[in-house]
């Protein structure tokens, strides 16, 4: 019989969350439904793994760790704490994985640790059986806190499943597509036309090739003629002055309501955008609709959504022509190919978001270079290197998440291709989670984004 | 009078403990008509038996749709706004004005504001539209002059009608001659609302706002009298120009239905027509489609400030539409019944009153006054 660990309650101080060694009383607890259905019930722990025992293979995991890493606040946002787990195994290997979630990085790591009877004991070879388990298995499916740790324990079982196979997590997917590595692009913000042609040199010079933007106000849901004119406005000053070969994009951020994207999205056609991102709130599909019916404009999504699930009726009925789905979100590498597969068959290309640390970046660069429908990658970073890309460097080992010659390169290494120390870690201790900086409008009421 | 459906069986016989200090104990109704534009709305107000009152305004009503309230509410709590929204749903103008002044008397017998009491407030002020009234060029650039000075920023002005024989070129070309002579007018940084009227039929409509959708304006409201899916997606399908429709919409469905579909980017239920509570209600329907809610008025001062309640309780309010009677006469009198409330802006913005209920003190004397009829 495994023995279990108990989960001891999170240790606000020191970063790593360690399991407590109180014995718990298992079989007596646990998976025992309660709707008094006549089904069999899971005995083992795992659940269900002792039908496996002849068939799958001797490694098993033993023990998960959550670290919770705070950067300074001139550095990077405070709502954002990086969530990292680290899954250990009875054979020496470890795994890493991302589960950071914007402001609710407590939530993110405790829900890890709920994931625990689950994950602990099984055997990381079986990657679809265990993604199963936690989200079908949750029995409350989806959800950004359920979905960002899925994605953090799925990263980290996927960079064991590499390493124990000797292969980058691309090669186990099928890639790469193209060996030169990923084709990413910066963020960017550009107010002036001068602004906006002295980014262009820079980005020529740095070989990027595409750049992202955002809108300069907030909006409400109908707009005046002054913020609409303001915001088309900025847009074509950015196409001026970075001339025809530049891709852009530019981030909407759910701001504008439909009514108002339409209107928008409609008068930057002849600018030729990369994509407008999230013209407006994702939760309704058809509202969404209503702005892809009246334009040519690119339009993408999908930071937000959950699982394959959660895109599904995005692609069936026809709204976006680019999907970004976040790894550290999503459910991680398994989901995240899921909606590549998804989005491929209808024609619809990937550009997924990443906004939090450089585990999840990593990752998500194996699933890029996989898929046959990739576009582009994103990642919080800028043209010039800033001060996070040292702490990064410091963390990973390696300059990551920055591009040579407009591509990231390719991890070469086994599993997701680098090792962290935990002491590195300790540089950085868990100092709690800040809300989402919310924004208002004029007369005070709350700004969407 | 006979009845034309059951009383709901979702709803209990009124509370039979007549001691609760809430208990409606009687009903008084003015059929208000402003002296000089002959507007006409219904003034009601409740009286509980701890001595609480409340005032509500609603759309003109009849003497038997009075009695038919007062059938209804006397005896029953002032809480009980969802059995009057369910009991008086034939009459809807009578309706809101019984379900606001329920909502007043709870604001003034718990001592807040009514936006406080329906869990706002939401913002701080209140974006506002100027109903400009006018039948010819020199008539509404007066009034908009006019209301500028009153502090108003945004404008609602009527669609130039339509000579028959006209090209649709030609009427694009006079509705825009008329767009730019009221811009000038009002200045920079201001914005207009084109009202149609129902006017429209859908093919001209979006023939109409297709052209001038890059002046953007802030909306096209109420372009046309047909409101199905058929019809409106003629223009909401072709058009980026937002629409916004309902000021004869007195349920919840329809909305549903018209923004199921797509079809309107501005809900504009009319403050005559349906309660706060009502409006709430079809509000929330229209948040889980991203479209914005700014209540029509063409009432009185009362309905003016149940809706700046209202918007002080919404998350997706954008404008309410503030009458500006252009006779000095109807103004005066506006400004009497409500003790000296005066319907205008600053910037932009009407200011929320910090005072329970309605916040105002409604001039009984001064409402007979100005009644066809008081019930």
């Amino acid at each position: 019989m495994i023995r279990r660990e108990f989960l001891g309650t999170l240790a606000a101080s020191g970063g790593a969350l360690k399991s407590g060694m109180a014995k718990s009383k298992v079989q007596s607890r646990a998976f025992q439904i309660g709707c008094g259905c006549d089904l069999e019930l899971a005995s083992a722990t795992p659940p269900g793994a002792n039908v496996f025992e002849n068939v799958g293979s001797k490694l098993r995991i033993t023990n998960m760790k959550v670290f919770g890493i705070t950067l300074d606040e001139k550095i990077a946002r405070s709502d954002r704490p990086y969530v990292f787990v680290k899954l250990e195994t009875n054979q020496g290997i470890v795994g890493w994985g991302e589960a950071t979630l914007e402001g609710k990085a407590s939530a993110a790591m405790a829900c890890v640790n709920d994931l625990h009877d689950f994950i602990v004991g099984s055997d990381p070879m079986q990657s679809e059986h265990l993604y199963q388990l936690m989200y079908i298995g949750s029995f409350y499916r989806g959800g950004p806190v359920l979905g960002s740790a899925i994605s953090g324990i799925d990263q980290a079982i996927w960079d064991i499943r590499g390493k124990v196979l000797g292969m980058p997590v691309y090669q186990l997917l099928g890639g790469p597509v193209d060996a030169r590595g990923v084709r990413g692009y910066y963020h960017a913000q550009a107010w002036t036309l001068e602004a906006a042609k002295e980014l262009g040199d820079v980005t020529r010079k740095a070989g990027v090739t595409a750049l992202k933007f955002q809108l300069p106000t907030y909006m409400e849901w109908i707009e005046t003629n002054a913020k609409l004119t303001r915001a088309v406005k900025s847009m074509e000053t950015i196409r001026e002055g970075l001339g025809p070969d530049i891709d852009f994009a530019v981030d909407f951020h759910a701001k504008p309501s439909p009514s108002v994207a339409a209107i928008l999205v409609r008068e930057i056609e002849p600018l030729h955008l990369l994509f407008a991102e999230e013209v407006c709130p994702p939760e309704n599909v058809r509202a969404m609709q209503r702005v892809a019916k009246r334009s040519t404009t690119p339009l993408a999504t999908g930071e937000r959504l959950i699982a394959s699930y959660g895109f599904n009726e995005l692609i069936e009925l026809g709204v976006v022509d680019v999907l970004q789905p976040d790894i550290a979100h999503v459910g991680g590498i398994t989901a995240l190919w899921k909606v590549a597969a998804l989005a491929d068959a209808a024609g619809i290309r990937m550009a997924p978001h990443a906004c939090e640390g450089p585990i999840g970046g990593v990752a998500s660069l194996h699933v890029d270079a996989a898929i046959p429908n990739f576009l582009c990658q994103e990642i919080c970073g800028a043209v010039q290197s800033k001060e996070i890309n040292d702490v990064w460097a410091d963390i990973m080992g390696f300059p990551a998440m920055r591009m040579v010659d407009g591509r990231y390169p390719l991890p070469q290494k086994p599993g997701l291709g680098f090792e962290i120390q935990d002491a590195v870690l300790k540089k950085y201790p868990f100092q709690g989670t800040r809300p989402f900086p919310p924004a208002f409008h004029a007369d005070g009421s709350l700004a969407a984004q | 009078m006979k009845k034309l459906w059951r009383d709901s069986v979702a709803f209990a016989p009124a509370a039979t403990n007549g001691d609760h200090p809430l208990v409606i104990t009687a009903l008084r109704a003015w059929r208000v008509r402003e002296p000089v534009s002959s507007r006409r709305y219904t003034v009601i107000k409740l009286e509980a038996k701890g001595g609480a009152f409340g005032y509500g305004e609603g759309g003109p009503s009849v003497a038997s749709d009075i009695a038919e309230a007062k059938a209804a509410v006397l005896g029953r709590t002032a809480s009980d706004a969802e059995f009057i929204r369910s009991r008086l749903c034939g009459s809807p103008n009578v309706e809101a004005a019984v379900n606001n002044a329920m909502l007043d008397l709870l604001g003034r017998s718990t001592s807040v504001p009514i936006y406080q009491f329906l869990g706002g407030p939401t913002r701080y002020k209140v974006r506002v539209v100027a109903h400009i009234e006018g039948q010819d060029e020199q008539q509404l650039s007066s009034a908009v002059r006019q209301a500028r000075n009153r502090g108003f920023l945004a404008f609602a002005f009527p669609i130039p009608s339509r000579d028959a024989m006209w090209r649709m070129q030609a009427y694009v070309d006079v509705i825009r001659k008329r767009i730019d002579l009221l811009k000038g007018v009002a200045g920079p940084d201001t914005d207009f609302v084109l009202d149609a009227g129902a006017t429209l039929t859908p093919g001209d409509a979006s023939f109409i706002a297709t052209a001038l959708e890059r002046i953007h304006l802030l909306w096209l409201d109420e372009p046309t009298n047909v409101l199905t899916y058929d019809a409106l997606s003629r223009i909401t399908d072709e058009t980026v120009m937002p629409v916004g429709l309902g000021r004869n919409i007195h349920d919840v469905t329809t909305f549903q239905n018209l923004l199921r579909w797509g079809c309107v980017d501005i809900l504009r239920p009319s403050m005559g027509l349906n309660s706060i509570r009502q409006i709430r209600r079809m509000a929330a329907v229209a948040e889980t489609h991203y479209v914005a809610v700014g209540p029509h008025h063409a009432g009185g001062p009362l309905g003016t400030l149940a809706a700046i309640h209202l918007a002080a309780s919404l998350p997706n309010f954008f404008a309410q539409q503030v009458p500006q009677p252009s006779a000095e006469r109807d103004r005066a009198m506006r400004a009497e019944i409500t003790s000296g409330y005066q319907e205008t802006a600053k910037d932009g913005f009407a200011e929320l009153i910090n005072k329970p209920g309605l916040g105002v003190d409604v001039n009984e004397q001064a409402l007979a006054k100005y009644s066809e009829e008081v019930l």
